[in-house]
């Protein structure tokens, strides 16, 4: 029977099929091997702090909407986790709705993976088991990519059946009703260790391979990128989208080689649809990426011919799609996302961002806007057209002026915000009095380095100013612009440059706030600084020339820093806003002693020393404030990890 | 799985040493998922997640006490930097000869004027006996909350058996206010 020659031909085909899939998909999400570990180590280190629980009361409005979407319904009709009357929670109609629908919708195929799995395995060993072979999974990797693949599964093997084993031991029961909040969080961890993957792969093609991995852990590792992973919040999420737009961007640059999968079109196109992606999440967020990328994107184009152009139109168009449909079936308003609906009950504040709609919005606008505005003699419909348009274009536009002026009027809230934050009565009233809102500088001291692009800008300006050439002012000029068109790399960092810029403006007059922790609303540029340090070649003479000494620090400042923290917290009984200052004090100390040598690196080779030291010890402060943070000073809920929630057991009773 | 791993360690033999490593990777995953499947609820062979503290019959039980120790200061310290109080009480520290059941001790403070009050609940377990140190968690107060050089407090140990509560000690306590 025909039947069964289909199947007895099956097997092969299928096999090689399977596999070829399997191979586009990982070069897709990773790359290649390296990026594969990449991926596989962060989500092994973010495994060891996930606690399922709820961090901040606005993670109940995503796990309440999650779990009515996973239903088949937009509208959340009741309180799964604590209360509907969370911040965050919408109304339109009369119904409450949730928000940032692109994350909860990836986290639908996760919850209901995560109940397919608990129906044959315990959740309380679920994680574990999955984290065990993970770490198997992770050594076997390893071993194919250094050729002593033998070695390295076997000893992999021992510590997976270990780790499993201990975990086993300790286990405890995790409810299952908590599987739509860890559905939630699968998201935001798998969108950190691609924020770690795709940093890789963008600075493995700019300079090499060493540079990439370092980049990758100290993003995850050193900034707040590593707190805020198995956190439901949509910053790690839209950290990970704004890493993919400058990523696709710089390949659509750089086409380099037969090999792509994409055609460099291709790759613009896909940049823009990842804005397209952004606005499902977070609309406003996603304009100012969009202004960012189009800005940068039309005038540096190798090409803006019909065709080209049409792709990348109908890419974003389609992209879209989802942010407009679930638009349509909340508010009726295709541009009216979730976010600027009222609020339901009451709310306490975490409703960022009153502004602006999305990118398609956006462009809409200003075209109606340079059509109408300069005809102030035509009939009033048109003015009535104009006059929307207006309006549209404040409230898009509103957000950027209303940051650049607070950036001349309050210099004082940038300076809180960036440098130093310290305790401030109205942001410590709504923290039950804890003083546990850092600075960036605070959170990520290894951010400090980024005073010596200062340095490299101003040696650059005085030597374009010496010049005995009258005419050069100009020249250069021009040809700096040629080399933001012709050369990839300049351009993504001009793409970076807007996108951090704009970014920030659209937060700076909100800043600084309480229930930040790590000033989370500005994470993208936590991961974008790290860039731009990579992109320093001081940063990767250093990185060469004392790469060792770095790692040795940083290993020191890790393993020997975080238990001096831990014991200092416990016996001078610090309580959590004490400790917090803690880490911000010495992480400005050693921050300070970074951007000093950092600047004479920039200088001067002689430095090297003292920045590898300094630097990765900056790191490392980075790593102690979420690995403390992860195992003594926030505990929510039971860790997926048996064995680290006896550790976290034991250091409390310290 | 043990069934997993027989099958493939021969293959292992015949194709030494590459095959070893991967013959160990098979047996260990299977392992590893066969162990998470039988102790799953779809066939429950085994349960490998048990609460470390067993919650049932908390509250039951009696106890014998020679000795009871309440410290005779708390302080109320400004915290690092942070602007705000942290109040903090020594550990309380009681003496038994015998428990049996799961009876708690509440550890508690009240600072009437502050209209403060917190206590911690310690579990007993069966068999604990000499001197055991019971604390008390430490809190945050805000900077306005706190405008007296000290307070008053009360400190007190409430026992919770089948004899339902008891008060084991109470003590009026001066709760200093530092800079």
């Amino acid at each position: 029977m025909s039947v069964g020659r289909v199947r007895a031909l099956a097997p092969a085909d299928a096999r090689a099929r399977l596999a070829r899939a399997r191979s586009v998909l990982v070069r897709a999400l990773v790359g290649d091997r390296l990026g594969l570990v990449c991926f596989l180590g962060t989500l092994l280190a973010v495994g060891l702090t996930w606690r399922i629980g709820v961090f901040i009361n606005d993670n109940y409005t995503l796990a309440n909407a999650l779990v009515a979407l996973a239903d088949g319904s937009l509208v959340v009709d009741e309180a799964a986790y604590g209360s509907l009357e969370a911040p965050g929670m919408q109304v339109s109609d009369g119904q409450p709705y949730g928000r940032n629908y692109g994350q909860v919708a990836v986290a639908v195929p996760l919850l209901v993976a995560l109940r397919a799995a608990a129906a044959v395995a315990d959740p309380g060993l679920l994680f574990a088991a999955g984290w065990s072979l993970l770490l198997l999974a992770f050594a076997v990797q390893v071993g194919r990519l250094t050729g002593r693949e033998p070695g390295w599964a076997t000893a992999g093997a021992v510590a997976a059946l270990a780790a499993f084993a201990a975990h086993a031991a300790l286990a405890e029961p995790i409810p299952r009703r908590l599987l739509a909040l860890a559905a939630l969080q699968l998201g935001s961890v798998l969108a950190t260790a691609l924020v770690a993957t795709t940093a890789y792969r963008l600075l493995a093609r700019m300079h090499d391979r060493r540079v990439g991995v370092a980049a990758a852990v100290v993003t995850v590792l050193a900034t707040p990128v590593g707190f805020w992973a198995t956190i439901p919040k949509r910053h790690v999420t839209v950290t990970a989208l704004v890493f993919g737009v400058v990523y696709a961007f710089y390949r659509s640059r750089a086409g380099d080689g037969d090999d792509a999968l994409l055609s460099p079109t291709g790759f613009r196109a896909l940049a823009y649809a990842l804005v397209g992606l952004y606005t499902w999440v977070h609309a406003g967020e996603a304009f100012a990426v969009f202004l960012a990328l189009a800005a940068v994107d039309l005038p540096t184009a190798p090409a803006n011919d019909r065709r080209t152009l049409a792709v990348v139109a109908v890419a974003f168009a389609a992209s879209l799609v989802p942010f407009v449909l679930t638009n349509v079936a909340i508010s009726g308003d295709p541009l009216r996302p979730p976010r600027m609906l009222s609020e339901f009950g009451t709310s306490i504040g975490d409703s960022a961002f009153g502004g602006a709609t999305g990118g398609a919005g956006g462009s809409a606008g200003g075209a109606t806007a340079s059509g109408g505005g300069s005809t102030p003699l035509l009939p009033s419909p048109v003015r009535a057209v104009a006059a929307v348009a207006t309006e549209r274009l404040a409230l898009l536009f509103g957000p950027f002026v209303a940051g650049a002026r607070s950036v001349v009027a309050d210099p004082d809230s940038l300076y809180r915000t960036f440098v130093r934050a310290g305790y401030d009565g109205y942001i410590g009233g709504h923290d039950n009095d804890q003083a546990i809102n850092l600075s960036v500088l605070e959170s990520a001291p290894v951010l400090a380095g980024t005073a010596a692009l200062a340095v490299t800008a101003g040696r650059r300006a005085t030597a374009a100013v010496r010049r005995p050439d009258p005419s050069a002012v100009g020249d250069r000029l021009r040809r700096s612009v040629r080399t933001v068109r012709t050369s990839p790399a300049a351009a993504t960092d001009a793409l970076v440059a807007l996108v951090a810029v704009l970014f920030t403006l659209v937060y700076l007059p909100r800043l600084p706030l309480f229930a930040q922790v790590t000033v989370r609303y500005l994470l993208p540029i936590y991961a974008l600084a790290v860039y731009a340090l990579a992109r320093q070649s001081w940063v990767r003479r250093v990185f060469a020339d004392r790469g060792r000494t770095a790692l040795w620090s940083y290993l020191a400042g890790v393993l020997l820093g975080a238990q001096l923290i831990f014991v200092v917290v416990t016996v001078g009984s610090f309580g959590r806003g004490g400790a917090f200052q803690l880490h911000a004090v010495v992480g400005l100390g050693v921050g300070a002693a970074f951007a000093c040598s950092a600047v004479g690196s920039a200088l001067d080779a002689r430095f090297d020393l003292a920045t590898a030291v300094t630097g990765g010890l900056a790191a490392a402060l980075g790593t102690d404030l979420l690995a403390l943070s992860a195992l003594v000073y926030f505990q929510y809920g039971p860790y997926v990890l048996p064995a680290v929630d006896w550790l976290a057991d034991l250091l409390a009773s310290a | 799985m043990p069934a997993a791993a027989v099958g493939f360690i021969p293959v292992g033999r015949s194709h030494p040493p590459m095959d070893r490593g991967r013959a160990v990777v098979y047996a260990v995953t299977g392992l590893i998922l066969g162990v998470t499947v039988l102790s799953g609820p779809a066939i429950g062979l085994i349960d490998l997640t048990t609460p470390r503290y067993d919650m049932s019959g908390l509250g039951e039980g009696n106890v014998t006490i020679d000795g009871i120790e309440l410290p005779s200061s708390v302080v109320l310290d400004r915290g690092y930097q942070s602007q705000s109080y942290y109040l903090t009480v020594p550990d309380a520290r009681i003496r038994f000869v015998a428990i049996e059941g799961k009876p708690t001790v509440a550890y508690g403070i009240d600072v009437p004027a502050l209209g403060y009050s917190r206590s911690t609940t310690h579990f007993l377990s069966d068999g604990t006996v000499g001197w055991t140190s019971l604390s008390l968690r430490q809190d945050t107060l805000s900077d306005d909350a706190v405008d007296a050089e000290r307070y008053d407090g009360r400190l007190s140990l409430v026992l919770r058996d089948s004899d339902g509560k008891t008060v084991l000690a109470n003590r009026t306590v001066a709760v200093e206010v530092t800079e």
